[in-house]
């Protein structure tokens, strides 16, 4: 029976092990690429730790395009947090509190766009923001990723706020609140767990996303990080190095805010999954 | 303070072709305590949210004091509101939850203070400030809910089913306490229920409602003395009163009440000799209250048998309920809880003849006096 449960105990640590190298594997190679020199990396030799740790790739890479990259990637990803989270939250509160004509065939609708493809997208989309004038602006890329990011948005709010109680709202508001003051006072502090989850959410899809940002962005004056990784791969061959440097450095902040917000994430997901 | 006017007041909820409230008339005094009371659906509840502003008025007008407030916001009435499922604001202390409304109103910080502390010296709270609401027990979180409706010293108390929530003997604790806040407050209390013990115990008058019309409303007593319909006959008492299908007949010194092989007469006092006329040989509805079918006393001008078979005798303790057919008629008698009766027996009971009720068949209203 002992041995058994020895068994049990060490074919299940092997197993998270395994799982965990799996999934840590690509990044660990990504981080200890970024600190070795490119002959190093480009020998047949398989290291953890490279002879000669280098951070002369930072500095190369701080002196290429990475700084106006990130500062697109940072202005075009918290344009989008920031402006969905506003209007998601308040579409969704409309759309789990009030009776208005069309309301679920709109709401359906919202997901609707999420069923096609973005390849299928692409080429009207293109179209359109070239007779606008709008190809290479990061506008156009705060637009797009707004219509990604917001019927996720207002269906993970709605869920939430659908089980708030009314009757607190309600309270709040013979205790002196208006509508707005009651969301403001009463629905938003419960739902912040909710409202973390979705903030992580649209800041990683936009902070990741490459297909928009590289169909329809030219230079640096729009180009976001996803895009300018792309480029060190060029026609003269690949730049392992740069490309992953440039990488440990894009996956800071998504990696530093799910740390942050972990708790949030869990109990996020698993309380707007099911309408209780 | 205030008194509350309700004035051919209809509510249709969209979508809906019978309205759930129709046409209700009442008048509230100040610092009235009344209650709204009737079966689940009645629409009681709406009428207490349409005084709060929560629900839209569809036709009818709606005064507090002198004031129309058809149209104006919740927060403008000046009232309070107690739940059922209590609302307060899980994600703040009690003593915030106390305090939401009198910050929001911009009330200097000692007096917003002096008053939460007040209030949860009234309530026995005190020790309880810190908490969040789910650290307190169904119990205290009532009591925070009164505190918080307490603190705004407003002029209408509205509280929808307060204590239904609570169990058996917390209920019975708190329904002593809300009825001794009233006497302190000296405040227009409406209070909506469907528990009749609530009704009967607590307030200055009582409005019994159905499908969203009054069917009467008055005092306690006299709602259980005098009800004008069989709906209110049946509602008000517990165990319910008896009612029975019979016929009204000549008897050789008056008039009774005949159903099968029993008749039970009808004093002058109940029904008058010319009602008693008009009805001869019609239906009517006899309406006995429980404790008025007693287990012992001979067949007299006061006092007419009943027999049947019992089926069921509930001991409660001090007192038993007898379960009995009596001519095909279920019907329950209360007696003393030494009562010797036991299910099975054939019993014989003994009807109060001036206690007793009568109501048309068809239209149910009262025809006693």
């Amino acid at each position: 029976m002992k041995v058994k449960k020895v068994l049990n105990r060490t074919i299940l640590y092997f197993l998270v092990a395994l799982i965990i190298v799996i999934t840590l594997a690509p990044y660990l190679w990504l981080v200890i690429s970024s600190f070795s020199t490119k002959i190093e990396l480009m020998s047949r030799q398989i290291f953890l730790i490279p002879h000669n740790i280098t951070l002369a790739n930072y500095k190369d890479l701080m002196s290429k395009d990475f700084i106006p990259a990130a500062m697109n990637s940072i202005i075009v990803t918290s344009s989008v947090v920031v402006i969905s989270v506003i209007i998601g939250v308040l579409a969704a509160y409309a759309f789990s509190r009030f009776r208005f004509r069309g309301k679920n065939p709109l709401l359906n609708l919202s997901l609707f766009t999420q069923m096609i493809p973005p390849i299928a997208l692409i080429i009207p989309m293109f179209i359109i923001f070239k007779r606008l004038d709008l190809i290479n602006h990061r506008i156009t890329l705060v637009m797009i990723y707004l219509s990604l990011v917001l019927p996720y948005l207002i269906w993970i709010m709605k869920s939430y706020i659908d089980v708030t109680p009314k009757t607190l709202e309600e309270a709040a508001m013979i205790d002196g609140c208006s509508r707005l003051k009651s969301f403001f006072f009463v629905v938003l502090p419960m739902i912040s767990t909710g409202l973390a989850a979705t903030v992580i959410f649209s800041f990683i899809i936009t902070w990741n996303e490459f297909f928009y940002a590289f169909s329809l962005t030219k230079t640096l004056d729009a180009k976001t990080l996803p895009v300018l990784i792309y480029d060190f791969n060029s026609k003269f061959g690949a730049n392992y190095v740069m490309s992953a440097t440039a990488g440990v450095l894009a996956s800071l902040p998504p990696v530093l805010i799910a740390l942050l917000f972990q708790k949030y994430i869990i109990t996020g997901l698993a309380a707007g999954a099911v309408k209780e | 303070m205030a008194s509350i006017q309700l004035k051919h007041i209809t509510k249709r909820y969209p979508g809906t072709t019978v309205p759930a409230v129709e046409d209700l008339n009442l008048s509230i005094e100040d610092k009235e305590f009344i209650i709204l009371v009737g079966p689940s659906g009645c629409g009681k509840s709406t009428v207490l949210r349409m005084i709060a502003g929560l629900e839209e008025i569809t036709d009818g007008e709606i005064f507090i004091g002198d004031r129309l407030i058809n149209e104006v916001a919740p927060k403008d009435r000046d009232i309070a509101m107690v739940f059922q499922n209590y609302a307060l604001y899980p994600h703040m202390t009690v003593y915030k939850n106390m305090a939401f409304s009198l910050k929001l109103r911009k009330t200097p910080k000692k007096e917003i203070d002096e008053k939460v502390r007040a209030a949860a010296k009234i309530l026995d709270i005190e020790s309880l400030l810190d908490r969040k609401p789910r650290a307190l027990s169904g119990g205290q979180r009532q009591r925070v809910a009164l505190g918080r409706a307490m603190v705004r010293n407003p002029s209408v108390f509205l509280l929808d089913e307060p204590l239904s929530n609570l169990d058996a003997k917390l209920r019975t604790s708190m329904r002593a306490e809300i009825t001794r806040l009233h006497e302190r407050l000296g405040t227009t209390f409406v209070y909506v229920t469907h528990d009749q013990t609530e009704a009967m115990t607590m307030g200055d008058r009582i409005a019994v409602i159905k499908d969203g019309v009054i069917q009467q409303i008055d005092t306690p007593q006299n709602l259980y003395d005098h009800p004008q319909n069989l709906f209110v006959g049946g509602f008000i008492g517990s165990p319910q009163m008896n009612l029975i299908d019979a016929t009204v007949e000549k008897a050789a010194d008056g008039y009774c009440a005949a159903f099968g092989e029993t008749k039970i007469g009808i004093p002058e006092q109940v029904m008058s000799a010319a009602v008693c006329a008009d009805y001869e040989g019609k239906p009517v509805v006899l309406g006995i209250r429980p404790e008025f079918i007693s287990e012992t006393g001979s067949h007299s001008e006061e006092h007419n048998l009943m027999t049947g078979d019992v089926d069921l005798a509930e001991s409660m303790g001090a007192e038993k309920f007898v379960y009995f057919a009596c001519e095909g008629c279920p019907c329950i008698a209360k007696v003393p809880g030494s009562s010797p009766i036991q299910s099975g027996e054939s019993v014989s009971f003994a009807v109060d003849c001036t206690m007793i009720h009568a109501f048309d068949k068809e239209t149910g209203l009262t025809i006693s006096k």
